[in-house]
């Protein structure tokens, strides 16, 4: 065990349950590492749905609440109102947070929340055995699209954009070191942070899409299709040859959902003492 | 320049993704034969003297199994 | 809100009236007719007490953040009716999973699906006690007036945190909805009920073992406990459980409420009890049952109404209680036979009638048709 995981792993839970090679552990380090770097251990309260991703945060020791398929980000919600100074973090992947969690995922990111949505996408539902993804590449031959897949997918960052997501980014698991620096600046992030993680599943996508199980294969994949960008010129460029464009999308400042819930409460309530009087 | 003094590999929770032989750029690790207590086959440290101790291996391990421990007198691995 | 005093308020306000009294600082919920008036109370009121009231983007957003809430630390309700009852199954037994202590009332409708969205209805029986998958017990408290709408809010809360399981308040359109006195008592004579939390620090804490009494203390989230906390069958230190912990898992949250019973199980009886006939009613057919007793008694009938206030786990023995020395049973109830069923259930006595007066459709069955009904069906 490396001393990172020595430090903050949930010892009695391991080994991880991932696959050889699989993609979730390399995001438990590089999120391990920021939250070492910004010593933030205690403050954080994670949610997970269900699927392989979902397991990510068990695995950490720290207060997780891994809750039904879809619905982590109801339960960060009601996490972050309980308590606004939490930092609340979401993990989910490509079918927990784009499909049946998809309504969620608008709403939450309508509102600038502040909390960090993680979506691991390895393109496959991986848990239940390979079967097709809202972010499945037109063509695949999955479990159930076993004569190729028709549906375009779905890209999860340009929906977090267009709902209004105020901190939007995209990296793969090779990238350790961008992420671990994009989790501190997420977690620093007052408002709705998304990031969106290219993930690399060796015995689904890669037997099923890619044609090899072997994770080094995948990894390589990933490091040819995953091409770090600057420029939405660029990105789109990137995008029309078929590959998949990295980098940070967007960060901007706006009102923050919960601060500005209690602001608004705190002004109706001096009001109401001011008008005479508890109702 | 930054030597390593061992690489450990915790044969616990080692799955032989081989990952950490895919990430190297020095050729330091090799497929093994030795299994790990949830038998897969594990990598090998077969040129510890190429290590140059830049941490690759140990942060992209999946398991995080892999600490590169540098020889005295270099930077402890962060 | 002052206390010790009568208003006259609609059964969904008194409940989040009391709702707030218990403690409750968050609230989510989706509008949803005829709940739909505690959401709005609580998006006024919770303001006032440092709480917080969500509309969330559907019911089960709603439900699952109630269960985020308590897991840190806050009191947590939603309300909703029928349709919105049936999306929160999944959440429900969330709840029951986790073990979170929340309150979710069902202001019934007319079903199946959209049904009757305005009129009174209680097909939700059933639905209520086994709504979700799985094995589970939990607590379900039916409300026959806006008082007990009131009472009952603060005793859910209180068995939500006693017993670490979602309560549930099966009213219906009726009784949400109809304007009368209530009295809200002093808050000296009113007891509030908090969860246990550890009294160890992380290091010995075993989360999901339970004391004597079967249930875990439950720490806040970011109170130094660094706890598990998943959606599936558990073993003690809260992960996935072999064979062997998920049944001992699953039975002991279902006897943590089930063994305890006599702590909360409520049956009334009103009118004669020595009377050999008998109406079983819960909800707002109460009422009528009691003028049909109050009718019957002019006439020189002797009829007894027993009222099921808690109708899950259902209260076997009191109810057998109640009807001691019945000859004849009727049931009446807005459905097309559901509490009929528990009533035949515990009453196997083949010398005793048991009929069912069965309203459906959003007509309110009147007292006089009680007695009509005595009458056809000798």
């Amino acid at each position: 065990m490396n001393p990172l995981g020595e430090k903050y792993l949930r010892k009695p839970f391991l080994p991880f349950l991932f696959c050889p090679g699989c993609g979730d552990g390399m995001i438990v380090q590089s999120f391990l590492q920021a939250v070492d770097e910004l010593g933030i251990i205690d403050d954080l309260a994670m949610t997970a749905g269900i699927g392989c991703s979902a397991w990510i945060p068990v695995y950490m020791h720290a207060d997780v609440l891994k809750v039904l398929h879809g619905r982590a980000i109801p339960a960060a919600i009601g996490l972050k109102a309980s308590r606004p100074s939490r930092k609340v973090v979401v993990f989910t992947g490509d079918g927990d947070g784009l499909a049946i969690g998809g309504l969620h995922l608008l709403h939450a990111a309508r509102r600038n929340i502040d909390m960090t949505v993680v979506i691991v996408n390895n393109q496959i539902y991986a848990m239940t055995g390979g079967q097709v993804a809202p972010s499945t590449g037109v063509g695949s031959k999955t479990q159930t699209t076993p004569y190729g897949n028709l549906e375009k997918p779905l890209d999860g960052c340009k929906i977090a954009v267009a709902a209004g997501a105020t901190m939007v980014s995209r990296w793969s698991t090779i990238h350790t070191k961008q992420l671990t620096r994009t989790f501190k600046k997420a977690l620093n992030h007052k408002g709705f942070s998304f990031i969106e993680i290219i993930s690399q599943c060796p015995v689904q996508t890669g037997r099923y899409i890619l044609g090899s199980g072997s994770p080094q294969f995948n990894l390589q994949w990933i490091r040819d299709n995953c091409v770090p960008v600057k420029g939405p010129t660029r990105w789109t460029e990137i995008e029309s040859e078929g590959k998949i464009p990295v980098g940070d999308i967007l960060q901007i400042e706006k009102p923050e959902f919960m601060e500005e819930v209690l602001r608004m409460n705190r002004k109706v309530k001096d009001e109401a003492k001011g008008a005479g009087g508890d109702r | 320049m930054k030597a390593a003094e061992r690489i450990e590999i915790d044969r616990r929770y080692c799955k032989g993704c081989l990952l950490c032989q895919y990430v190297c750029k020095f050729e330091v690790f090799e497929p093994g034969h030795e299994r790990s207590a949830l038998d897969y086959r594990m990598p090998r440290v077969a040129k510890i003297e190429n290590c140059r101790v830049c941490g690759l291996c140990e942060t992209h391990c999946p398991d995080m199994v892999l600490t590169v421990v540098a020889k005295a007198g270099g930077k402890e691995n962060p | 809100m002052k206390q010790g005093h009568i208003k006259v308020m609609m059964g969904n306000e008194a409940c989040a009236e009391a709702a707030l009294l218990a403690g409750c600082r968050f609230f989510a919920g989706y509008p949803i007719t005829p709940a739909t008036e505690i959401l709005e109370v609580m998006s006024r009121r919770l303001p006032l007490v440092d709480g917080l009231c969500l509309q969330m983007e559907d019911e089960i957003a709603a439900v699952v953040a109630i269960v985020g809430a308590s897991w840190g630390g806050t009191k947590s309700m939603t309300a909703t009716s029928g349709p919105g009852f049936c999306l929160m199954q999944e959440g429900i037994g969330l709840a029951v999973a986790v073990e979170a202590p929340c309150v979710i009332v069902n202001v019934q409708r007319g079903g199946p699906a959209s049904g009757q969205s305005t009129s009174t209805a209680q097909g939700d029986f059933y639905q209520a006690r086994y709504g979700s998958n799985g094995d589970y017990s939990l607590i379900v408290l039916c409300p026959s007036t806006a008082q007990e709408m009131f009472d009952q809010t603060i005793k859910a809360f209180n068995l939500a945190e006693r017993f670490r399981t979602p309560v549930i308040i099966l009213s219906d359109e009726v009784v949400g909805h109809i304007r009368e006195k209530v009295t809200i008592p002093d808050a000296d004579d009113l007891t509030f009920v908090q969860r246990k939390r550890p009294k160890v620090p992380m290091g010995e804490f075993i989360p999901f073992q339970a004391d004597a009494d079967g249930v875990p203390p439950m720490p806040d989230f970011n109170t130094g406990y660094k706890i598990p906390v998943i959606s599936q069958a558990k073993s003690l230190n809260g992960n996935r459980g072999n064979a062997k912990e998920a049944d001992e898992n699953i039975r002991r949250i279902v006897s943590k409420i089930e063994d305890h019973m006599d702590e909360f199980a409520e049956v009334l009886t009103y009118g004669d009890e020595e009377a050999e006939t008998a109406f079983v009613t819960f909800g707002s057919v109460c009422r009528a049952a009691r003028s049909a007793v109050d009718m019957g008694r002019e006439k020189g009938l002797a009829l007894r109404s027993v009222e099921v206030k808690t109708v899950w786990p259902f209260p076997d023995a009191l109810v057998r209680r109640a009807l001691d020395g019945v000859k004849r049973i009727v049931v009446a109830e807005m459905n097309l036979g559901m509490i009929q069923r528990e009533i035949e259930r515990v009453v196997r006595d083949p010398e005793i009638k048991i009929e069912l007066f069965s309203k459906i459709a959003g007509i309110y069955p009147q007292p006089q048709e009680f007695l009509r009904f005595l009458e056809v069906k000798r």
